[in-house]
């Protein structure tokens, strides 16, 4: 984990980075800087090469151009040029959450084999750490002991994605990549998985890549903005600067797609119009 | 939004699903499927029937019964002159030649009353060619029953037809394995390699399901050697069926790895740093199981419709063999099937062992979807 870095430091530089398929250029020369403890949003319409840019940094996909490197307990090391078994120590540090809280666990473990997963591949070898640890993630998450030994059917959309969360966290990452984390949720079930993604990082420093087509939400959790068209870059900068001075007549294209909030109905518990929206 | 609430209200019908494992969430969804059920129970049965065809069949396949040629199926009965038996019985046939027609004509004589004797002794018989008896579950007490009636040799069509289910219903099993064997190995290499050897893969699966299956089944199967054992010729129309079929099969394997492999859940075992290995063994191959037993199931039908349609035309199996699609080569002229419609019985039977295959096939594949909680929630 990251104690004892400096706050500030920087964790992860990306430089480049292009992915084809075929002829299309989902991601086309993507630079990015993301410090510790931060919360990058990456925002765009669909299609744009949001779900690309976030898999290509994690390895899920490997890239075609570019450099990815990453700033771990041993230093900078070059994502993009580490096989798939030099990559595996660095997979501690690197987490993903996914969109959908339902394809994302297997339908055929149970929460224990879920959770301890991770551990076990890492080589923790006594079954009674792995337990304890399980059970502490599963309370940070605030769900019960007793989901252990059920299966994902067994849970709603908002407990699988905290199941999911909690399996991100087992290994104690510095980044965390959320792809759309939140957006296959009911508007309350939301509210509570964002709150409880900004408590994780607070108590765990963890720092967040922040993927999402809800400006509000992204305005809301996140410290600065990516926005992507067409897998560019098209402006990048704080959250304020953003939304408050866009640049690019993109920007201002995606930012007129909020929908102006109805004074008449309260928006809870994620309220908009705290967000000056 | 600072304050955290507590944890979510539970998913309705969550008491009832906390507690069961997929396994049995698969089992309550095929058992809403009524008929799926009930082709299980109908499979199980004609597989038991199979397995134990020499004891059921109350003759071997090659006794002649001279007294009844071409005999019309004899109904059991429990009511005689003088009331109710509780042991049922069967009243032989009487025979005369229709002088105008020259055919046999069989009209039960009340005073030949055979009663059903239950595992009593009969013909000779070798079970699973091991243990030798002369047991049979029934036999009709010093006459004959033809549930199903007799052929033209005077064969009793009911024991030819349970005869006939081992033949039939094994090849359909057996072609199947093979296919699954060629399928998964052809169709798991292309999905998990892909590039180079998934093309080829592909290619050739391509050009061999562009291949006209029938002239192809004819042809190969003509080419089997007449010499050859009545044994190997089962083995060689089960690996003509099964070369011809796999590539459905391996086509529906790589399209299931593939999707699999870019299923979330297995996008994260390999971002936690699972090697191929557990990927394969632990996420994959358990989600993959069911569909592909499906997929199998499926194909079962192919395989027995295909040694029918084989034996059927002469070059498939061949008698002294007996299969069904042998049995229905007596039923080839419209004369049979007009004078004796119960030679067409082996083929009820391959409809019903085929159409039940299928129901099953349907109940399986929605059993195996592990999203659906089979209306519980
Ligand atoms: N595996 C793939 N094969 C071919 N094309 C792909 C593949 N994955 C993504 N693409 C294409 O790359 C482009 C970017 O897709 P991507 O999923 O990264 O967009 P996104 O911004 O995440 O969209 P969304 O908001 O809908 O999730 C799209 O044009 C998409 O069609
Ligand atoms: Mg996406």
């Amino acid at each position: 984990m990251n104690e004892g870095a400096p706050a500030g430091a920087e964790l992860l530089e990306v430089r480049g980075l292009s992915k084809f398929f075929g002829d299309v250029a989902a991601v086309e020369r993507v630079s990015l800087d993301l410090a510790r403890a931060e919360t990058l949003g990456v925002v765009g319409e669909s299609g744009s090469g949001k779900t690309t840019l976030a898999r290509c940094i994690l390895r899920a996909i490997d890239p075609d151009a570019g450099s990815v490197r990453f700033n771990s307990a041993n230093g900078w090391t070059s994502l993009h040029s580490l096989k798939e078994k030099e990559l595996v120590p660095l997979r501690r540090e690197m987490q993903m959450i996914f969109q959908d809280p339902f394809s994302s666990l297997n339908p055929r473990m149970t929460v224990q084999q879920i959770l301890e997963e991770p551990l076990l591949i890492h080589g923790e070898r006594k079954r009674g750490k792995r337990v304890a640890a399980v059970r502490e993630m599963l309370s940070r998450v605030q769900l019960g002991a007793d989901a252990l030994t059920r299966y994902p059917h067994a849970f709603s959309g908002g407990q699988r994605q905290r199941i999911g969360i909690a399996r991100a966290l087992m290994l104690r990452p510095s980044l965390v990549v959320c792809d759309e984390s939140v957006s296959a949720l009911d508007v309350s079930v939301q509210a509570q998985i964002i709150n409880l993604l900004e408590d994780l990082q607070a108590e765990l420093g963890l720092t967040y890549l922040f993927v999402a087509h809800d400006l509000a939400v992204v305005r809301h959790i996140c410290d600065r903005v990516l926005v992507m068209h067409r897998g560019r870059v098209v402006e990048t900068g704080t959250v304020e600067d953003v939304f408050e001075r866009p640049r690019q007549d993109y920007t201002r294209l995606l930012l007129s797609a909020i929908p102006s909030p109805d004074p008449d109905v309260p928006l809870k518990p994620l309220d908009r119009a705290t967000l000056n929206l | 939004m600072s304050d955290a609430t507590a944890a979510p209200p539970p998913a309705r019908g969550e008491a009832l699903l906390a507690t069961v494992t997929p396994r049995q969430l698969a089992w309550r969804r095929f058992k809403r499927h009524r008929l799926a059920l009930v082709s299980a129970v109908v499979l199980g049965v004609l597989y038991l029937l199979a397995l134990f065809c020499e004891l059921v069949a109350p003759y071997s396949p090659q006794t002649r019964n001279v007294a009844a040629i071409n005999a019309p199926p004899m109904g059991i009965r429990f009511f005689h002159t003088d009331g109710f038996h509780l042991r049922p019985f069967v009243y032989g046939y009487d025979m005369r030649v229709n002088p105008d027609t020259w055919m046999r004509e069989y009209t039960p004589n009340v005073g030949k009353r055979y009663p059903l004797r239950f595992f009593a002794s009969g013909d000779e018989h070798t079970l699973w060619n091991l243990l030798p008896s002369t047991r049979h579950l029934f036999v009709a007490e010093g006459g004959y029953i033809h549930l199903f009636g007799t052929d033209q040799l005077g064969r009793d069509v009911f024991s030819r037809i349970l005869y006939g289910a081992r033949v039939s219903l094994s090849i359909g099993v057996a072609g199947v394995v093979l296919t699954f064997v060629l399928g998964i190995l052809f169709g798991g290499v292309a999905g998990y390699l892909g590039g180079i050897t998934d093309r080829a893969v592909q290619w050739f699966i391509a050009v061999l399901l562009a291949l006209p299956t029938l002239p192809l089944w004819m042809a190969l199967s003509a080419a089997l050697p007449v010499s050859w054992s009545p044994l190997a010729v089962y083995f060689g129309v089960t690996v003509i069926l099964s070369l011809l079929g796999w590539p459905y099969l391996a086509r529906q394997v790589r399209g299931r790895f593939l999707a699999l492999r870019q299923e979330d859940f297995v996008i994260a075992g390999r971002l936690l740093g699972a090697g191929r290995m557990r990927v394969i063994l632990r996420h994959m191959l358990p989600n993959f199981m069911s569909h592909t037993i499906t997929a199998a199931t499926l194909a079962v039908p192919f395989m027995i419709l295909g040694e029918t349609a084989l034996s059927f035309l002469g070059i498939g199996l061949r008698p002294p063999v007996v299969s069904w699609g042998v049995l229905m080569q007596q039923a080839q002229n419209w004369q049979v099937i007009v004078m004796t419609p119960w030679l067409l019985l082996p083929g009820l039977f391959v409809i019903i062992a085929v159409t039940a295959f299928n129901l099953l096939g349907d109940g399986l594949r929605d059993a195996a979807d592990p999203y659906n909680t089979g209306g519980l929630e």
